[in-house]
């Protein structure tokens, strides 16, 4: 329990925030080799052993590359430091280490790395390894990152390194990531070949798509739209002729991820943004919290529409991401008051007159699933009885329900102990929301479920 | 600041010592420079302070009765509150010597004068302010009789302006016992004593009085002993607490109860500025509180709703309380307190008596203290500078609605007694001394 010996310092946000970017590039770097070996690799192997193998013998192979990955799966998923260990290493500035057996070990051999969330199974876990995740919200998830090393073979290079991105939240808002992720996902059936013997349909999803997914969950679990486009994907996967020719069938599903991310998120965004600024008036002075490129876009917008308004930004005190989106507000000549934290908050609400926020992901609830410190946000301004405007695509909508922030969240992967730790959604109750904007129209957060249905009817 | 700095302790400790072997004026303005400058801060160094220079006030100021000396105390009291207007433990620091100058002279003219004076009522007793007046017109009379009565006028029309609502209240109020004697003279205009005392007499109500600001100052002392001294009773087996920034009462207060409990400390940090590294902050207590085998989990969220449906209690440590029941506290606490009144956790302020103002803000923005916006925004950040306004906010109000019990040096309080609580310790006519002064000449 020595508080003390600590992680090396995050001196600050931005130095942190230099030394995440360096990581990343250097974690692209890695990929980068990583994926070049392993092509030519797989490749000089691939085509020699095809050839020979008859249909029986084909079988017996694939059962036994799946019992290896499944090994493989055992050994790397009792190792969640591996994002914290691959990040120490970086600041250490050396290659990723690959002698890592085991957390307990892992964990022995760095003092200062916290213990594995699951290491609790693991029986080296003594008592002098750092305290992990308080067992008030162990059960939430968290983006442990997967050494690159670790991962199954089978995971597509485009992929990797949106796993480790994701990891590193540089991609870490909901729609960019499902964006980042169909977008790979399509890059893997253009490489894509369906062997002998199979059909695209059948062997797609469970043989190449499924272990992408598995690694992308591992490195950071998937929000909610990713989970509603991969069962819509799955879904196109699918209904494909058995039939069809490969290519057709890629080109078809290609398509169709374009047509999707065109309409759910594209257009979606833009229709969005439309209405938010339309719903700006004129003198208005709009409270919004921390950052969400919904928000700023329609911000942008109403300025650009010849809106005179103002506005507060409340940062989120731990994550500065307020700053740049102040800096893009200004230099488009909104005038903005910037508050640092949650201090005057009140104050700050009594002076404006709407509050414009971005959700994450809406539950059918109608609860509302946003960076932590939006409830803190909105319930202050229900007091006062002001509107509360959430912005969310209905791609985010989810038939789950959660009653509280605890239900469903993440927590802060680079501040995961005792000694510092963070969660990055919470929960805001419908009857705190005023309206939400999504691209189907204006309408109350109760009507998620209404929407669903209304989705899965088109 | 969400605790006092070793650097702000010295600056006190610093200012105590050079009291001795300075003239009286030059320590009244070396504290009001020390007060602008924000080198004294926090509510608690701020009360021993002003104790500290009234006391010397007290003992050191030109005074030859109960009126030079209470318009001495006052008119440095004002200074002081100018100041600092948002640290209104000065205020209440002041007000408390007024009432206890107010309470010695009546005690020591009934001990010359009137029997009557056993009466005079104990700060302890709930009774209308007014009754005290009363005594001392009461009193005046007696003594007027053996002086002269020319002897009253200097003072009469000035403290006058203050008389009618005394009145007022007397009319309204059901009376005391004393009322019979009162009632001929209520209406003469002056509950101010016009009582000269002799030599000896001044100088025992100087020691008196020098006396009591020493009990002001053992009070403000043994406050967080007191405060902790309720732990145990607020915090239960298994609780999960939340902590504000812990200022030092409430550090006092959760370690009392981590020697007897086991529960689990959320300590809410303060938002890392751009100096200094948030590392340190607390790490002292949470040594302390480790050892005491209480599990402290540090938490990086501004709003903290997402926690809240685990939380049991919150707890704050007030710099202040106004007398509706709000809290002044560091920045961030209100949305603390509503984010729990929403999951229905219990939260608790630890405020000593001291803290607890009979001012009441008509606004509450009025309250807040803002601070140094290059706190978190660097200014060499062009764009920032020129374009936006940076607000960073020190203080702020919780209102009193958000908040469920007030633990005091006296113990636990509910909202409804606070009132009570003002009139005990504060006497009406001294409420806005800080205003009516102005009037004098």
């Amino acid at each position: 329990m020595a508080a003390e010996g600590g992680q090396p310092a995050p001196k600050s946000e931005a130095p942190e925030k230099k030394d995440q970017a360096a990581q990343a590039d250097q974690k692209k770097a890695d990929q980068k080799k990583a994926s070049k070996d392993q092509p030519k690799a797989g490749a000089a192997a691939e085509p020699a052993g095809e050839k020979k193998l008859s249909g029986a013998e084909l079988k017996k192979k694939a059962k036994e590359e799946k019992a290896a990955r499944r090994a493989a799966a055992k050994t790397t998923q009792p190792q969640p430091p591996a994002g914290a260990p691959a990040q120490s290493d970086a600041k250490s500035g050396s290659k990723p280490k690959p002698k890592q057996d085991g957390p307990g070990q892992a964990a022995a051999q760095h003092g200062k790395i916290p213990a594995p969330r699951s290491a609790a199974p693991v029986t080296a876990a003594p008592k002098e390894v750092k305290p992990s995740i308080p067992d008030y919200f162990s059960h939430l998830a968290m983006a442990k990152g997967v050494n690159i090393t670790h991962a199954d073979k089978d995971v597509h290079p485009a992929v990797l390194v949106l796993g480790q991105q994701m990891s590193t939240m540089a991609i870490s808002d909901s729609t960019t990531r499902l964006e980042a992720t169909l977008l790979a996902f399509k890059k893997v059936i253009d490489s894509y070949t369906t062997p002998h013997g199979t059909t695209l349909s059948r062997h797609f999803t469970s043989h190449v798509l499924n272990p992408q997914i598995v690694y992308l969950t591992a490195c950071r679990p998937m929000c909610f739209s990713m989970g509603n486009a991969i069962r819509w994907l799955k879904l196109q996967i699918s209904k494909i002729d058995i039939d069809m020719a490969d290519s057709d069938a890629k080109k078809l599903l290609c398509e169709a991820i374009d047509s999707f991310i065109h309409e759910r998120i594209t257009l979606a965004d833009l229709v969005i943004v439309n209405t938010a600024a339309d719903m700006i008036d004129e003198d208005d002075v709009i409270l919004t919290y921390a950052h969400h490129h919904l928000v700023e876009r329609a911000l942008l917008k109403a300025k650009a529409n010849g809106k005179h308004f103002k506005v507060i930004l409340v940062d989120d005190p731990f994550e500065r991401v307020g700053l740049g989106h102040v800096k893009k507000l200004t230099a488009a000549g909104i005038p903005v008051i910037y508050s640092p934290d949650f201090g005057a908050l009140r104050t700050n609400l009594q002076e404006s007159t709407t509050v414009l926020v971005a959700a994450e992901a809406l539950f059918s609830n109608g609860a509302m699933y946003a960076r932590a410190g939006t409830c803190d946000v909105a319930t202050a301004a229900f007091d006062l009885g002001m509107r509360v405007t959430s912005l969310c695509e209905t791609i985010n909508f989810t038939e789950r329900v959660s009653i509280d922030s605890l239900t469903y969240n993440e927590i802060d992967p680079e501040r995961n102990t005792d000694e510092e730790f963070r969660l990055l959604f919470d929960t805001t109750r419908d009857k705190y929301i005023s309206a939400v904007v999504t691209e189907l129209g204006i309408c109350s957060a109760k009507s998620v479920p209404a929407i669903l249905r209304k989705l899965e009817e088109l | 600041m969400p605790s006092v700095s070793a650097g702000h302790a010295l600056d006190l400790d610093k200012f105590l010592k050079s009291l001795k072997g300075q003239q009286l004026e030059a320590s009244i303005n070396s504290l009001i420079s020390l007060l602008k400058r924000r080198q004294i801060r926090g509510s608690e160094p701020c009360a021993i302070a002003t104790a500290h220079i009234l006391l010397q006030v007290v003992a050191r100021s030109k005074w030859h009765d109960v009126d030079s000396l209470l318009i001495n105390v006052s008119r440095t009291g004002r200074r002081l509150v100018d100041a600092q207007p948002n640290e209104l433990v000065i205020g209440n620091i002041v007000r408390r010597v007024l009432g206890l100058i107010r309470d010695e002279a009546s005690e020591d003219r009934g001990d010359a004068g009137d029997e009557s004076a056993s009466e005079a009522p104990t700060p302890t007793d709930i009774v209308p302010p007014t009754s005290i007046s009363q005594q001392w017109s009461s009193k005046r009379f007696d003594s007027v009789d053996s002086s002269t009565s020319a002897s009253r006028p200097p003072l009469v029309s000035s403290y006058s302006s203050i008389n009618p609502p005394k009145s007022l209240f007397h009319l309204l109020s059901t009376s005391p016992p004393t009322d019979g004697n009162v009632s001929p003279f209520k209406t003469s205009g002056a509950s101010t004593p016009t009582w000269r005392g002799n030599a000896s007499q001044i100088h025992a109500l100087r020691s008196e009085v020098i006396d009591g600001i020493e009990e002001i100052k053992d009070e403000i002392s043994q406050v967080d002993d007191q405060i902790a001294a309720s732990a145990e009773v607020q915090i239960h087996p298994g609780d999960l607490i939340l902590v504000h920034q812990p200022s030092p009462t409430t550090e006092r207060f959760i370690l009392r109860a981590a020697q007897k409990r086991k529960f689990t400390v959320l300590l809410a940090m303060a938002p890392p500025r751009r100096q200094h590294s948030p590392e340190n902050q607390h790490a002292t207590f949470r040594k302390k509180l480790s050892a005491a085998g209480v599990t402290v989990v540090n938490v990086m969220n501004g709003g903290l709703m997402a926690y809240m449906s685990r939380v049991n209690k919150v707890i704050i440590g007030a710099r202040a309380v106004v007398a509706t029941g709000g809290v002044v506290a560091d920045a961030g606490s209100a949305a603390i307190a509503r984010a729990a009144k929403e999951q229905g956790a219990a939260v608790v302020v630890l405020n000593g008596i001291y803290k607890l103002s009979p001012e009441s803000p008509f606004d509450e923005s009025s309250l807040i203290e803002w601070g140094d916006s290059s706190t978190f925004v660097s200014f060499s950040d062009g764009p920032l500078v020129s374009g936006a306004e940076i607000r960073t906010a020190l203080t702020e109000l919780i209102p009193p609605e958000l908040i469920d019990t007030y633990i005091t040096n006296l113990g636990t309080h509910s909202r409804d007694h606070l009132s009570s609580l003002i009139a005990d310790h504060y006497k009406r006519e001294d409420a806005d001394f800080h205003i009516w002064e102005e009037a004098l000449p």
